[in-house]
């Protein structure tokens, strides 16, 4: 043996006899976690392809209450045209009511899509690929609702295409000055990226089915594929598109939600005028879209039986996001509330008594208790990887989240600084009616696209599975990943 | 009757892959006339092949700037065109024509981006072409053009290389 061998003798010492078994069921997980060379491609693709076609009883009757909702909304609607805006419970002061605080409710949920997809992607971040795609297409569903709103809030909706800006004989131009106009050009924005978003990074998947499908559903595949064959051409425009893709939409997102926050900020309504408007509500958005999005992994994963790809690690770092963006939301929520209340304006103060202690009371503290006790139980371990206790705990912080928005808009506006002016609000069928419409809505194109297209990319998780090997640290065996994107 | 022919192989792992498009290579077959096809992104070069430039980054930026004159063409130009004159406040304002040229300028860059993907790849192509289902099901599927009398070779150099299902293929939908 020479001596710089004897200075340096086996760095990896025998794993003792009583640590084999266990080292060898932490691989196995490893490899079960990492879908590892024991899943072949074609198995990967029938785990995905199989949840879509199997329709039973259960996914019809949840299609069918879901289109029975919308339809009822949909007469609520006609009868709000059919007999004005009067049906509805808005009224001076109050001109914006659950309406507007719905409206601003699905601009949130629609960012969790792009926070996961775009700003994860950037930053290679690997747990993200089970969930982008449920992410992107929560992102472009929330926003269809949304965008719904200001047609339903228009009233006369058959005059919308006054606001396009297109020479007519009116002599009218939409005034680019007004919030309300900067708010549609923002939203359609977001709606044409991250639907362009969702698509491009399905054209692979959809060759895929294509590949694996017959009748109707492969003359689809094959119209979306747009002739995919995955040449090495293809797949490097494909990865550099998506790359930009990811850099633009990450502003975009951010400056939607400030956009949709100056529909109040540029007001001199009291508790709206306020410069942390803009980050509060694009934090605000991010927690409830985050929440919103492990609701829906949850119940997708039980639903399609998705358990081999939504696993563990993902709702741990998804709940790790949820009570980050809690804590930040906070942070903004109580630096304006303290500047308002040390400010001790009177009408101010006025309106802070009237939640504190006044008849907004039971729903500010059902904010603080639905917004906050989240945060408390998302520190641990166990709650964030028990998929029904995660369930429960982001179905409370969109409860929070909704309510906020409801006392943020209808709450605030009961109070202004004329006070014979002041007025109270309360919703209507019509209004609850067409709210319900939306959420339904928003369920039913969610559970109609986990149908028709495959809700895990496949691609991604294959190329996830190129990066991964496992390699021994002393006694611990840990996956390593490979730089290849 | 054509002086070449379009034989495709397919193959589980890709070091062999590339192992054996760099003895096609030495053989003479131009690097154009090989395209691979695989069900999973591998890392540029990974089987050996050249890094293709592209253009989408300058139809990006050229969206970019379109968006951004349109921007100011809506909300500098059009204003002036259909003023609405409000008291103590100006036609154009600068804020305002801020938020918009910045939004139409994401917008476009946005649809720019797709666009420019879409016609840099090619896309919609619905014609028969060249393809191997087996391709989206885990394989790599080579296919390559050469003359007649190569075709044995290039069948040995596949198969002992691990490729399998080498055959001349027909164009078909997809």
């Amino acid at each position: 043996m020479s001596d710089l061998q004897a200075a340096h003798p086996e760095e990896h010492s025998p794993v003792p006899a009583g640590e084999e078994q266990e080292t060898a069921h932490t691989q196995d997980e490893f490899r079960q976690r990492l879908l590892l060379e024991q899943t072949r491609d074609w198995e990967i693709n029938q785990a995905v392809l199989q949840p879509m076609l199997r329709t039973g009883a259960g996914f019809w009757i949840l299609a069918g209450v879901l289109a029975a909702v919308v339809a009822w909304g949909l007469y609520a609607w006609s009868y709000q045209i059919r007999w004005g805006f009067g049906v509805a419970g808005i009224n001076r002061p109050v001109y914006w009511g659950i309406y507007i605080a719905t409206f601003v409710f699905w601009v949130g949920i629609s960012h969790a899509g792009t926070m996961i997809s775009a700003v994860l992607r950037v930053f290679k971040a690997d747990w993200r690929r089970p969930i982008t795609r449920g992410a992107e297409a929560m992102t472009a569903f929330a926003l269809m609702m949304a965008g719904l709103y200001p047609l339903i809030h228009l009233g006369r909706v058959w005059k919308f295409y006054w606001m396009i800006p297109y020479p007519n004989n009116r002599g009218m131009w939409p005034n680019f000055q007004s919030p309300l106009m900067w708010d549609m050009v923002a939203i359609f924005t977001y709606l044409i990226g991250s639907g362009l978003y969702l698509y491009l990074a399905m054209i692979p998947d959809m060759a895929m089915a294509r590949d694996n499908t017959k009748n109707w559903r492969y003359q689809l595949y094959r119209l979306l594929a747009l002739g995919w064959r995955g040449t090495e051409i293809e797949w490097h425009k494909l990865h550099r598109a998506l790359s930009i893709f990811s850099i633009v939409i990450i502003p975009v997102f951010l400056s939607v939600h400030s956009i949709v926050s100056w529909d109040f900020a540029v007001t001199l309504q009291p508790r709206w005028h306020s410069t942390i408007f803009a980050p509060f509500f694009v934090i605000g958005a991010v927690y409830s879209g985050l929440a919103a999005l492990a609701t829906i992994l949850v119940l997708v994963r039980w639903g399609m039986r998705l358990q081999g790809f939504l696993r563990e690690e993902h709702f741990n770092a998804l709940g790790k996001l949820v009570m980050v963006a809690g804590m930040a939301w906070l942070y903004m929520w109580f630096a304006g509330l303290i500047v308002e209340w040390y400010g001790n304006e009177p009408v101010i103060s006025e309106m802070l008594h009237e939640e504190i202690s006044g008849p907004l009371a039971p729903l500010f503290y059902l904010l603080l208790f639905c917004n906050l006790t989240p945060i408390v139980f998302l520190v641990f371990k166990k709650v964030r990887t028990t998929p029904v206790l995660l369930l429960v705990f982001t179905l409370m912080v969109n409860l929070g989240m909704y309510i906020e928005r409801v006392l943020i808009i209808p709450g605030n506006l009961q109070r202004n600084y004329l006070p014979f002016n002041w007025g109270t609000y309360r919703p209507t069928w019509v209004e609850i009616s067409v709210v319900a419409m939306t959420f339904a809505g928003f369920a039913l194109l969610y559970l109609l696209f986990s149908r028709i297209f495959p809700y895990v990319p496949v691609w991604e998780i294959k190329e996830g599975r190129l990066r991964y090997t496992l390699r021994r640290i002393g006694r611990l065996l840990v996956p390593t990943a490979a730089e290849i994107e | 009757m054509s002086d070449t022919i379009v034989l495709i192989g397919l193959f589980h792992e890709s070091t062999q892959t590339a192992d054996a498009i760099d003895q096609l290579y030495q053989m003479g077959i131009p690097e154009e006339k090989i395209v691979v096809m695989t069900g999973v992104p591998f890392p540029e070069q990974a089987l050996g092949r050249h890094k293709e430039w592209i253009h989408l980054p300058y139809i990006v930026l050229a969206g970019a700037l379109a968006g951004l004159l349109f921007g100011v063409f809506l909300s500098v130009v059009t204003p002036r065109l259909y003023p609405l004159t409000v008291g103590g406040r100006p036609v154009v304002a600068g804020p305002p024509a801020v938020i918009i040229i910045y939004v139409f300028t994401m917008m476009a860059t946005i649809v720019s981006t797709f666009l420019g993907v879409v016609w840099e790849m090619g896309f919609p192509s619905f014609e028969r072409k060249y393809y191997h289902k087996l391709t989206t099901s885990g394989h790599l599927s080579v296919l390559l053009e050469c003359s007649p009398g190569q075709e044995s070779k290039i069948i040995a150099v596949i198969e002992a290389h691990g490729g399998h299902h080498v055959h001349q293929p027909e164009r078909m939908p997809i």
